[in-house]
């Protein structure tokens, strides 16, 4: 037992010591940031709520046609201000005198088919913006004259709040928060066990009272104990940040036997290819692969952190448990291979 | 060109005796799998949200197939119960739609919404004829800016004009470019996983020695560097062209589009094994390298046609591409040069760094760093090399501000331009200066006036490359405050000439005559630079 944790001890010191986990934090911790700001930054150009929040007040649409038309009421219920004109050219006037940003020209008579014009400003910035908050009203009017031809469309009444930021955070940053650590966990244990491969030095380290699982063992859960430190500060921050998340201890086992099957997945690649070159690039690739198919099989981890920190009432132990059940597949198949590594 | 001819053949039989084996079979056959899988599981689950939402239906609802939500067939009283007890967010009875008030129930609706929106259109779309389905057309036209000149004169009649574009509204594409830029990023992940390749040939090398071997024949290190990197680059603008092919795309523009690209992911790629010192030194560089660069491609492709600082990434121009919509030369060299230069730079730096002693030897990260500066600077007199120096590494102090510019709008709104100012007045500071240290720490400049000498120089230097980049931008885009913001831009070119070279001095004396450490010179540096940034910022 004292050599088995004396490699753990020495695996995670090398680590500490040359500061590699403080990159791989800075890592995690820019993807992080860049992917709430890159969500962030296409709410604000590319969501109409998000616009019209932000800088719906100084949007000001013309508008020329029959008075009170529904186009005119569809904008005004979306918070638009409308002004209307009684010809063109008083709204051209006023276009480029800056008092409205867009003109809509609305004909007098709703036929089977009707043609509106918009003009808009050239700059692709603010036209963009203005189509963007113009389109929901814009698909009401189509509603309404597929109604008055009597066409009926279902469902044209629902609301329910943005859910951009609520999908972002739980399918898309807390799993990769939790299982980037995992990811990196992978790399670690083949690095560490073929530099000792290249160097010579496993045999050195069998002549303690260690067996070859002994040491494999110990790096990889000396790469766990990384892993499981990383999940449980990510998770804390998300929480000290006001992201509710439920099944927290579900969630930290789940994480850590992702982290175990990766560090278990490379080192069985490590075991039998011996390289470093060859290792990471079949882990990584295994690992792309286990991830598409585990989404087209729809037993993705992924999907199961996500359910579980929603507190979805059909997910639970027994999730968890079936990959904990391929982890201790795996590590089977690894304390039969690892052999290999002294051939 | 023979010796870089050789040297390239030599690599591709290296690779070939690695892959050669057992697994060199598997590997491709995954290879493949992987790329078959991703491309099926991209195509019908772009959207995010994958399995947030439980929605029971019940008789005559649109089959739901999207990856989001999760549905069970249930009868009306069941269903209403599990709404109840919030087993499912949502339930639909036919064309009625039942839900809660938290918020979970409602984001469900928000998301249901606009995929039965999609449903009921290809309903209608079915069933009646265009003209009765889509009875409204919108006729779009762009008039001259208010802001900008006008391109039509106000007295023009507006009526008259035939529409720039005529939409039907429930059948425009959304104006997000979410998808050509995933389809854009699928060039980058092949070229990500060759660079890597490449650097292992160079570990490689380096392990077994051969590369000691190779440094004592007859050849230049440039063509070393070259002759390696051949077989991968061409392997690379293959990809390329077959990526482009498969996409639909246009082969020859996706060529010219990246192949400043793929110098770019390889110069950077070429400084990895010429630091490591252990694999996980490796590892972590790599991941850390594509991160960043894959954040600095993506994140301003994201606002193609929103902002005219998109064109800072190539993916932009491929994005344009796909959407069919015309781009010039100046949009095209925006991107490009920038990477490009980092290029020649990296190959300098590469051919200086390539010799026995610096890569065999275990020193710390930062010992290494001013190793590698020093023989680069050595290279030539100091008075010239300082200042090429500072001159030449603008793109990366360009490229890396961009990345903080990133980092920095996750903070509040009123510390973003701070943070911004703070971290540029750093990176500045450290290219000025680090050339001058590593010259003093290595004896090649003594006396205080050889320091403020090259100081001033070092100054001049950057100050030129910043005011050439600075008008290269003003005349390519028009959102020069950003990058005014950025550098920090003076209206007299003395004033910010004498600063610079304070601030410089500042940091090169306090470090070499004074034994501070370098972080306290540095420290002290940046913060002078800061508050004259924000002085000036303050008198605009």
């Amino acid at each position: 037992m004292i050599p088995f944790l004396a490699v753990i001890k020495k695996e995670l010191g090398s680590v500490l010591r040359d500061r590699t986990i403080i990159i791989s934090i800075l890592i995690q911790l820019f993807i992080a940031s860049f992917s709430s700001a890159l969500l962030l930054g296409m709410l604000s150009l590319y969501d109409a709520d998000t616009i019209m929040r932000f800088s719906g007040s100084g949007i000001k649409i013309g508008m020329v046609g029959p008075s009170e038309n529904m186009l005119h009421q569809f904008l005004v219920q979306r918070g638009l201000q409308v002004t209307p004109f009684g010809t063109l050219e008083d709204a051209e006037i006023a276009l480029f005198d800056n008092q409205v940003s867009a003109i809509f020209v609305v004909p007098e008579k709703e036929s089977s088919t009707t043609d509106i014009r918009l003009y808009l400003p050239n700059s692709d910035a603010v036209s963009a913006l203005i189509r963007m908050v113009v389109q929901e009203p814009l698909k009401q009017y189509e509603n309404y004259l597929r109604a008055q031809q009597g066409i009926d469309v279902r469902y044209t009444d629902l609301k329910g709040k943005p859910a951009t930021s609520f999908e972002f955070v739980y399918s898309v940053l807390l799993p990769m928060l939790m299982f980037f650590p995992a990811f990196v966990a992978g790399s670690m244990v083949i690095d560490s066990i073929t530099e000792e491969v290249e160097n010579n030095t496993f045999q050195t380290l069998l002549s303690a009272p260690l067996t070859v699982n002994g040491a494999v063992n110990a790096k990889i859960v000396a790469a766990m104990a990384l892993a499981f430190a990383q999940c449980v500060a990510w998770l804390s921050l998300l929480q000290m940040n006001g992201v509710e998340i439920q099944n927290t201890t579900l969630i930290m086992i789940l994480s850590i036997c992702v982290a175990g099957t990766a560090s278990t997945l490379a080192a069985l690649g490590a075991s039998m290819l011996k390289d470093r070159e060859r290792s990471q690039f079949v882990y990584s690739l295994v690992l792309l692969t286990s991830v598409s198919l585990g989404t087209i099989l729809k037993v993705s981890p992924i999907e199961t952190l996500s359910r579980l920190a929603i507190g979805d009432q059909y997910t639970g132990l027994w999730h968890v448990v079936a990959f904990a059940i391929v982890l201790s597949i795996l590590w089977f198949l690894l304390n039969r291979v690892s052999r290999r590594l002294l051939v | 060109m023979h010796q870089i001819l050789t040297i390239a053949w030599r690599e591709i039989t290296r690779l070939r005796k690695r892959f050669g084996g057992g697994a060199s079979p598997t590997a491709v056959v995954l290879l493949l799998a992987v790329l078959g899988l991703s491309a099926y599981t991209l195509r019908d689950t772009v959207s995010l949200g994958s399995g947030l939402y439980r929605v029971g239906v019940s008789g005559d609802v649109p089959v739901i197939q999207d990856s989001r939500f999760a549905v069970v067939e249930v009868d009306r009283a069941e269903g209403v119960a599990l709404l109840d007890r919030s087993a499912i967010d949502v339930f639909i009875e036919d064309s009625r739609v039942m839900f809660r008030e938290d918020d979970k129930s409602q984001f469900a609706v928000r998301a249901l919404k606009q995929y039965l929106e999609l449903k009921e259109l290809e309903r209608i779309g079915n069933t009646y004829t265009f003209e009765q389905a889509f009875p409204l057309r919108v006729g779009i036209n762009y008039l001259g800016s208010p802001t900008g000149q006008a391109l039509i004169a106000p007295d023009t009649q507006l009526g008259e004009l035939e529409p720039d574009e005529t939409i039907v509204p429930s059948l425009t594409a959304p104006p997000a470019p979410f998808t050509q830029v995933i389809v854009a990023l699928l060039y980058i992940l092949p070229i990500t996983f060759i660079s890597i390749f490449f650097t292992s040939s160079f570990m490689d090398e380096k392990i077994n020695r051969r590369l000691t071997i190779l440094l004592s024949a007859p050849i230049t290190p440039l063509q070393i560097i070259l002759g390696k990197m051949l077989p991968y680059a061409v392997f690379a603008l293959t990809t390329t062209a077959l990526i482009a092919y498969l996409t639909k795309g246009n082969i020859p523009l996706a060529l010219a589009i990246f192949a400043p690209t793929i110098m770019f992911i390889f110069a950077i790629y070429l400084m990895v094994p010429l630091f490591y010192r252990t694999f996980k030194d490796t590892t972590f560089i790599a991941m850390l390298v594509t991160t960043l660069t894959t954040a600095y491609l993506v994140f301003p492709a994201m606002f193609t046609n929103t902002s005219e600082l998109a064109y800072i990434s190539p993916l932009t121009l491929a994005v344009k591409m796909y959407r069919e919509e015309p781009f010039g030369w100046r949009e095209y060299l925006f991107p490009s040069l920038p990477m490009a230069a980092i290029f020649g730079f990296a190959m300098f730096a590469g051919t200086r760094m390539l010799n026995e002693e610096f890569l065999m030897g275990y020193r710390s990260i930062s010992r290494k760093i001013s190793d590698a500066i020093y023989l680069m600077l050595a290279h030539s007199r100091p008075y010239f090399s300082v200042p090429l120096w500072s001159l030449l590494v603008i793109p990366a102090v360009y490229m890396t501000q961009v990345v903080f510019l990133a980092f920095a709008s996750n903070l509040p709104l009123g510390l973003i331009l701070g943070a911004t100012l703070l971290a540029s007045a750093f990176v500045e500071e450290v290219v000025k200066s680090i050339g001058i240290t590593v010259l003093v720490e290595h004896k090649v400049v003594t006396s205080w006036r050889s320091i403020l000498g090259l100081s001033f120089l070092s100054a001049l230097g950057f100050l030129v490359g910043e005011k050439l980049l600075l008008l290269v931008s003003i005349s390519f885009v028009s959102q020069t405050q950003v990058s005014g913001a950025l550098f920090g831009a003076g209206i007299f070119l003395l004033v910010p000439l004498v600063a610079h070279f304070v601030f410089t001095s500042i940091v090169s004396l306090l470090r070499t005559q004074a034994r501070f450490p370098y972080w306290l010179a540095l420290g002290i540096g940046t913060a002078a630079h800061f508050f004259y940034n924000v002085y000036v910022m303050r008198g605009m």
